[in-house]
């Protein structure tokens, strides 16, 4: 019982403290939706903390009505999808012959995909290989360079190698060739990994800056990433001459609602995925 | 059990800690680079002759220039010459540069772009860059003759051969930019005239503090200030015949050599004069820890008394400060103030940097083509039209006048040539300032033209006008300067004694200070000649 007491303690003592750093970690939000949703007048005046200051939507007015934002957006998603479609197609057609053990030159490659992951390419001939393929300002540059990745491949081929060998016996003996084993066997089977490695896909061709900033010069063709960046520049000082604005949204007002406006999707979908990135984790760590 | 409490400690004790540290961390840097104000842009060709050029300067966001659009068609009308302008992330100029590199190692260097971080003088030793030099007074005289011979001649000093070929095109300015900016109505409600000492100066910085002058009833008001690493508060610096650049310390003639003017007796007695300031409350208490917003919100909430900013823009605070309060303020540039036995002034450098440079190339055409735009860049009679852009998109008719419109990154593609401030006179900022007036408006304009009429004959050019960069070269400590904003900083809030001055120049010295000087001194003398 006097254990008890002291364990309840503890956890209250615990929680609490999560529960401040939580709070924390919130801030900082909050007040950039507090900002994105202030006045000119506060936001000239350096005075808005959790809560909006002379409250308005003119600000999310403003950037809602970019039509570039929404084609950014559109770019995203759609770069994203198809993105990460091909990439578990591609990822998972590597993965399963080196997960077998009878393919001879399966160890060669192997090494040399890890290779690929240890030693990344330097800038200027990744810029002139990819340039090369006349990927330079084209759209299709937003998925090409992702769809097979050293380290997502190892993790598919790992899972793979698990997958019971007897079943796939059973299989080729009713007559499944090798095509259909992997297409109606074993993919089936491995649901938990291709959510994973899809959720890893799309996390990173979502959230590409570099890649875009590297090859992609035009305004029309920018990914979402890019064009928030776009839209919250600023801030370097030049004593340029300008006309005063009678508008009531400020460089830092619209900054901030394009900063919401482009986390509200991941965390309108993060709580959904949760589960599969603790999953990812898991099964990173799992050697075969 | 025992073992899982453990953990649990453990691992809250690191969320504790990493999020302590991690808001402890972090005050983000801004740059602020005199010299690049002016946007430019150039490019290509229709299906007829026009020669498309590409061309690259800094773009905040705005979209960019393609062929065949507004801008492009409103260049090519200008100059006869196509430009296009892909958007390329400025970043503060990290990103700009990466981009600019990748395209010059892939042989694709665009014809004219505004060179970043002393980029050019590689550049020119390795043959990439187009020789001006016979070119320019034959084929683009407007240019030639818009820049001021002195400034031409800080450019061939520039010249690693030491040939003194020109490769570069200036940005210039020829009247000091900055001053400290004082709230004349502040000094009229409370009688008091304006300061010509620096006891005077001290008095009203007293009577601002104590007699209310915003007359909110409430003593929040702060004389004056400055931001983060001792910047933007040049204003108490000058007064000890500084020389200064929004906080960057920079090279004149002390005790008859060129000399960094932080490790000057001068730069001791400021640094004592202001500690004193700060300790009497009379500069804000954060002031080494108010950022851009942090600081501009306070000018912009009618709190603070003297200010160090450009004279140029005093309309832009005036109508912040009028917006957020309704209190229309007079904003006046305060004449530069002598402390005893010191000559005040605020720093003048008609070479702000590196405006342009051009590709080499034997392609008489695109040659001819960039001489073409350089010369309408350099052209007076355009000027107007190169900084009202594209009517309909930066401009728009009122009252039979074109006028500019305020910055808008959703329509606006980026202006690239801006001569009216890349090479800016009294005359062609005061200009440009015109084209911004509208009636609810004209009372601040009116403030900036007077303040900008004055800047003139509160200047001292500088002995170190249009150093180049590369004298830090090595020394990129310096270069930032690292040690003296950290000794600077302690000595104003009293964290050091003033005493510490002398073991920071000693340590600056130590660290490469004796070398960059050397440097300095011999660029010095090159120019000399």
């Amino acid at each position: 019982m006097k254990e008890s007491i002291k364990d309840r303690v503890f956890q209250g003592v615990i929680t609490l403290i999560l529960g401040i750093l939580g709070m924390i970690a919130l801030i900082p939000f909050l007040t950039v939706l507090a900002r994105s949703l202030s006045s000119k007048v506060a936001s000239d005046m350096n005075i808005i903390n959790l809560l909006p200051v002379g409250f308005t939507f003119d600000s999310w007015k403003y950037i809602l009505s970019d039509l570039g934002l929404w084609r950014a957006f559109f770019i995203s998603l759609v770069t994203t999808v198809i993105g990460t479609m091909l990439g578990l197609m591609v990822t998972a057609l590597m993965a399963y012959p080196l997960s077998k053990a009878d393919f001879k030159l399966g160890r060669f490659l192997m090494v040399m995909v890890i290779i690929t992951m240890i030693f990344k390419a330097p800038v200027v001939p990744y810029f002139l290989t990819v340039k090369g393929m006349g990927l330079l300002n084209n759209p299709l540059v937003l998925i090409l360079p992702h769809i097979l990745s050293a380290y997502n491949l190892a993790i598919m081929r790992t899972f793979f190698k698990q997958f019971p060998v007897e079943v796939e016996e059973a299989a080729m003996i009713d007559g499944c060739g090798c095509f259909q084993i992997l297409y109606k066997i074993v993919l089936p089977s491995s649901k938990a990994v291709l959510a994973t490695v899809g959720l890893f896909y799309a996390v990173t061709i979502w959230n590409q800056f570099q890649t875009p900033v590297m090859f992609i010069q035009k305004t029309d063709l920018f990914p979402l990433q890019l064009k928030i960046r776009q839209l919250i520049n600023g801030g370097s000082e030049f004593a340029n001459i300008v006309a005063v604005n009678n508008v009531n949204y400020t460089e830092n007002t619209l900054s901030a609602a394009t900063v919401v406006f482009a986390i509200i999707p991941i965390i309108a979908v993060y709580p959904w995925l949760l589960k599969y990135f603790a999953k990812g984790a898991m099964l990173g760590s799992v050697k075969g | 059990m025992k073992r899982n409490k453990l953990i649990a400690l453990v691992l809250v004790g690191v969320m504790t800690l990493s999020a302590l540290t991690g808001c402890s961390k972090g005050t983000g840097k801004e740059t602020s680079e005199p010299g690049s104000t002016g946007k430019t842009e150039e490019s290509g060709a229709e299906a007829e002759k026009t020669v498309d050029l590409e061309m690259w300067y800094i773009n905040e966001g705005f979209l960019e220039v393609k062929k065949g659009g507004a801008l492009y068609n409103f260049y090519k009308d200008l100059t006869g010459v196509g430009i296009v302008s892909p958007y390329v992330e400025w970043n503060g100029g990290t990103t700009y540069q990466e981009q600019l590199n990748l395209k010059i190692v892939s042989g694709e260097m665009p014809d004219i772009f505004l060179p970043v971080n002393g980029m050019e003088v590689d550049l020119v030793k390795n043959g990439a860059l187009l020789d001006l030099t016979d070119l320019l007074p034959e084929k683009a005289p407007h240019l030639w003759e818009s820049i001021p011979k002195e400034a031409w001649d800080v450019i061939r000093s520039y010249d690693p051969s030491g040939k003194g070929r020109i490769y570069m095109i200036p940005n210039v300015v020829d009247y000091p930019v900055s001053g400290g900016i004082i709230r004349q109505d502040w000094l009229d409600k409370l009688g008091l005239p304006m300061p010509k000492t620096q006891e005077e100066f001290v008095n009203v910085l007293r009577a601002f503090k104590t007699q209310d002058p915003n007359g909110n009833g409430q003593a929040d008001e702060i004389p004056t200030g400055g931001r983060q690493e001792a910047r933007w508060m040049d204003h108490l610096f000058s007064m000890y015949g500084i020389a200064m650049w929004e906080g960057n310390p920079q090279w004149d003639i002390y005790d008859g050599e060129l000399t960094y003017s932080a490790v000057t007796k001068n730069m001791k007695d400021a640094l004592q004069f202001m500690s004193e300031l700060y300790k009497e409350g009379l500069m804000d208490q954060e002031t080494l820890l108010n950022d851009k917003a942090g600081w501009e919100g306070k000018i912009a909430s009618n709190q603070v008394g003297v200010y160090y900013h450009w004279a140029q823009t005093t309309n832009q605070k005036a109508e912040s400060i009028y917006n957020a309060t309704g209190a229309k303020p007079n904003l006046v540039v305060m004449p530069p103030i002598s402390a005893p036995g010191y000559e005040g002034f605020y720093t003048e450098q008609k070479s702000k940097g590196i405006q342009w440079v051009v590709k080499n190339t034997d392609d008489q055409e695109k040659i001819d083509a960039c001489m073409k735009v350089l010369d309408a860049y350099g052209n007076k009679d355009l000027w107007q039209k190169f900084f009202l852009g594209v009517e309909g998109m930066h401009s728009e008719m009122v009252d039979g006048k074109l006028r500019r419109l305020p910055d808008d990154k959703k329509t606006m593609e980026n202006l690239l040539l801006q001569p009216g401030t890349d090479i800016s006179t009294v005359e062609s900022v005061t200009q440009l300032l015109e084209n911004i007036r509208t009636d609810d408006t004209s009372w601040s304009v009116d403030m900036s033209v007077a303040n900008l009429a004055k800047m003139p004959e509160y200047g001292k050019l500088i002995a170190g006008n249009g150093i180049p960069s590369s004298v830090y070269e090595g020394h990129p400590d310096i270069m930032n300067r690292t040690l003296y904003v950290e000794y600077a900083s302690r000595i104003i809030t009293g964290e050091y004694s003033i005493d510490k001055f002398d073991e920071f120049v000693e340590k600056w010295n130590a660290s490469g200070g004796e070398e960059v000087t050397k440097a300095a001194r011999e660029w010095y003398a090159k120019t000399q000649q």
